[in-house]
């Protein structure tokens, strides 16, 4: 079968990643800046998420208000977001409009960062963090992150800290920009009933007088923290607890392994759901993997009123324990891999997923994977490699327990692994 | 339309199939004409109970067997409770669609409802009120549609701990037989399935499933409760709830209703986006959407910023519905437009997002409608069909819901008649 993957990189260092869909009648575009909130510092934590705000705001061909009209002319599904890792653009819209899209996204990468419209959006990400303080599960996560990573710069929030958002001048914004935002540290995405070499054609018009900047990630893996931490939040009626054990990279060959056996244990009619949730312990608990470029985790979690907190502990832990000791059975892997078959299939069909999809796969594999390729992962996890992998990384001992809610369980005053406890 | 098949099967079932060859997976939906509207006043939270213990055990099967045979052909499936249907959705591999419908049929028709697991169910859903409290805008949005629709259609499908407690295992399973019947479903399927087949599949796993006479399409009369409300609560920002009635689906100034929406509200040059957040810089979220239950039309202004700003918020959101009918212009109005035309060319390279617009179509207005005619719809609508619509739909009967630290100063609320 011919790849439906055309890659192209310009002079600049600008990748260009094209997938030709011929049965679609839609197309998705977007640029993966890889800067992230783990290529900030302290003091400026936030500002990949701030710029991405800011890219919205003017260039030296539009205000503000022409971009948003722009997008909105051809009707497109248009976003943008910040992870650790990356800042993503995109938009997805009619296959005729595709590389007028492009050229709408290719313009905001050269923002020109509006001084005069600076104070305004900081206001704008000031209520968006106010947001994110209502939320149990935001608060609980960046608590998890700031615990587990502690003095590395996972530790911080993406949308950063009141008090350096608050500080936060347009200048250090805009060399941050200068830096991070060159062509050869982007990748440009798009998917759809397109023609590659016309793709690139556009993208060659656009980009190519873009400067590169020779920058680098200077990287480094997390050593992640173990033991306990409490955070009380008297607010909150539900308390979460979490336990996060080291997991593989996105780029070890157990990856695939490791999320299959993160189904197994807290995917759906998994053994979390049927033993916790269907024994009425905690209506909500999983197992979810965090894969990076250079390290993972593995989180289990649940989240219940807090007199519960004890036994939905404890049966996570047997449920861990468990598998840890024992295994899975081939039934379990079967059933995880079919739902996977048809997740693809599902995936398959529109522009816009597909986009996302290589948005990961070139963030974390620095290559677009084909459907046959990721079958063929999938299809490689068996019982032994799981096995395999709970010996390699075993979540019945060590690990970090997380306790966020209006409770102080566990009570770890003066016990040894007790990290201490968090107010607000 | 040459691709679409809508008919009743003499079992009792309404059904649409929108044939897609070449297409690789098959989606299909099964709206049961029963949602929270059909509860005994005393047994709120019934509906969604019923959908949450529906395939945890049938005459054949334990809950965890039906869980596994989903799993071996690797269907993605499930359900959820509306205020008038509870919906079963299932997107598979077309090999493993009458498996899929199959197992549908099976815990449909022949639920056990066995005691142990309703007694978890009726536990977990107080859990989940009780949750419920931690999610402020979820908190805000059921605050919103008691007011907006009243003690019937604005039930919430957690129902109360005062109705969970009532609740037995015997509610559900004679609710269960009193509104899950043949003559009460509508399926609507969509991928590359020869309609006849689809038809014969369907006749032949739900004949004879309670009563095949057609009914469930009565609509519930809202009842619309105009007055400002406020609930305090320990937040970090103050939820905003505001909304008036509109029309309905069916109601020819339903397009006009969307186009407002979309002038409002469409994509990031909407004037609620524009003037609220980027030029004033009051709000993260702001939003404006519409329900329409059937025979009725609800509008929704949404906003949530910190307490000291809410009364800024406030008018704004106001002042921007009013201004419409003042300084409208052409390009706002085509921009709406092309949103909603090209939303609909977008998501009609998914399945799944097919087989739901055609079982809203047909829920609706009970018959399938192209494209053409839904963008024709939109293409009509004039600046001046918009002026009009504000003038015979003013909001001088709004309903206002505020949660967070306080409510709204007498000054902001004064701005507006209320009732």
């Amino acid at each position: 079968m011919n790849s439906p993957y055309t890659q192209h990189t310009l002079p600049n260092g600008l990748r260009v990643v094209i997938e030709t869909m011929p049965d679609v009648r839609s197309a998705a575009a977007g640029f993966l800046v890889r800067t992230g909130a783990r290529d900030e510092t302290r003091d400026l934590a936030g500002v990949s998420h701030f710029l991405e705000h800011m890219m919205f705001k003017g260039t030296p061909n539009r205000t503000w208000r022409d971009i948003t009209i722009d997008f909105d002319r051809m009707g497109s599904t248009y976003n943008a977001f910040t992870s650790e890792d990356c800042t993503v653009y995109y938009g997805w819209v009619r296959q005729s409009d595709i590389e007028k899209q492009i050229a709408l996204l290719a313009d905001m990468m050269r923002s020109e960062i509006p001084e005069e419209e600076f104070g305004k959006e900081r206001k704008v990400i000031l209520e968006e963090i106010a947001m994110a303080k209502d939320s149990l599960e935001h608060l609980a996560f960046d608590f998890i992150q700031d615990k587990l990573f502690a003095g590395h710069p996972l530790a911080w929030p993406i949308l950063g800290y009141e008090d350096t958002v608050a500080d936060m001048s347009r200048d250090a914004l805009w060399q941050y920009f200068q830096r991070r935002y060159a062509p050869d540290n982007m990748i440009l995405i798009v998917a759809g009933n397109v023609d590659p070499n016309h793709i690139i054609d556009v993208a060659d018009k656009l980009c190519g007088g873009w400067a590169a900047s020779g920058t680098d990630s200077q990287r480094q893996p997390p050593t992640m923290k173990t033991g306990t931490d409490v955070f009380t939040l008297d607010r909150f009626n539900q308390q979460i607890i979490a336990l996060s054990f080291p997991s593989v990279s996105s780029r070890d060959e157990l990856c695939e392994t490791a999320g299959v056996a993160a189904s197994i244990l807290g995917g759906d009619n998994s053994r979390f759901f049927w033993n916790i949730v269907q024994e009425g312990i905690a209506p909500r608990v999983g197992a979810h993997c965090m894969d990076y470029t250079d390290f993972g985790v593995m989180i289990l979690y649940g989240s219940c009123q807090p007199e519960g907190i004890p036994a939905l502990y404890d049966a996570i832990k047997e449920q861990a324990d468990k598998i840890t000791r024992d295994g899975v059975k081939p039934e379990e892997v079967e059933r995880v891999k079919n739902k996977r078959r048809t997740g693809l299939a599902v995936e398959a069909e529109t522009p816009y997923h597909r986009l996302t999809q290589l948005m990961d796969d070139m963030e974390q594999y620095g290559e677009p994977r084909t459907v046959d390729q990721r079958l063929a992962e999938v299809d490689a996890v068996t019982v032994d490699s799981i096995a395999n992998y709970f010996e390699a990384y075993p979540i019945n001992i060590g690990g970090h327990l997380a306790s966020v809610g209006p409770s102080q369980w566990p009570n770890t005053e003066g016990e040894p692994g007790g990290n201490g406890v968090s107010t607000a | 339309m040459s691709n679409i098949v809508h008919d009743t099967l003499p079992c009792g079932i309404e059904y649409g199939v929108m044939h897609l060859p070449g297409r690789h997976i098959v989606s299909f939906q099964i709206r049961m004409l029963s949602g929270v509207c059909l509860e005994p006043d005393d047994k709120l939270g019934l509906a969604r109970l019923l959908s949450h213990t529906i395939d945890m055990g049938t005459e054949a099967h334990t809950g965890r067997e039906i869980a596994d045979a989903f799993d071996a052909i690797g269907a993605s499936h499930g359900g959820g409770t509306g205020r008038e249907t509870t919906t079963f959705s299932c997107t598979t591999l077309p090999d493993h669609f009458e498996r899929s419908l199959e197992l549908h049929a099976e815990f449909l028709r022949t639920p056990t409802f066995p005691t142990d697991v309703v007694d978890v169910h009726i536990d977990l859903q107080k859990q989940e009120l009780v949750a419920l409290e931690d999610d402020a805008s979820s908190l805000a949005d059921k605050l919103m549609g008691e007011k907006a629709y009243g003690s019937v259609l604005g039930r919430h499908a957690l129902g109360n701990e005062a109705s969970l407690a009532q609740i037995t295992r015997t509610d559900i399973h004679d609710h269960w037989k009193s509104n899950f019947c043949a003559g009460r479903m509508l399926v609507t399927v969509a991928g590359p399935i020869e309609p006849k087949r689809v038809a014969d599949l369907l006749q032949q796993s739900f004949e004879g499933f309670g009563s095949q006479e057609r009914s469930g399409r009565e609509p519930f009369k809202g009842d619309f409760a105009p007055g400002m409300y406020h609930q305090d609560k320990d937040l970090e920002q103050e939820q905003i709830g505001i909304c008036w009635p509109g029309v309905d689906a069916t109601h020819e100034a339903f397009a006009t209703q969307q186009i407002l929406l979309g002038v409002l509200s469409g994509g990031m040059s909407g004037r609620l986006f524009t003037e609220v957040r980027e030029k004033q810089g009051l709000v993260y979220w702001v939003s404006a959407w519409q329900e329409t239950p059937r025979n009725t039309g609800m509008l929704f202004m949404g906003a949530s910023t910190m307490p000291d700003r809410c009364d800024q918020t406030y008018r704004t959101l106001l002042r921007e519905v009013e201004r419409i009918a003042e300084d409208l212009e052409q390009d706002e109005l085509d921009r709406a437009v092309t949103g909603l035309a090209a939303h609909l060319d977008t998501r009609g390279d998914s399945t799944r997002a097919r087989c739901g617009e055609l079982a809203n179509d047909i829920f609706f207005f009970g018959r399938p409608i192209s494209h053409e005619e839904k963008i024709g719809k939109l293409e009509a609508v004039t600046i001046d069909s918009i002026r009009t619509y504000l003038n015979d739909y003013p909001r001088d009967r709004l309903c206002v819901v505020t949660l967070g630290p306080r409510a709204l100063a007498d000054e902001a609320v004064r701005t507006r008649r209320m009732d």
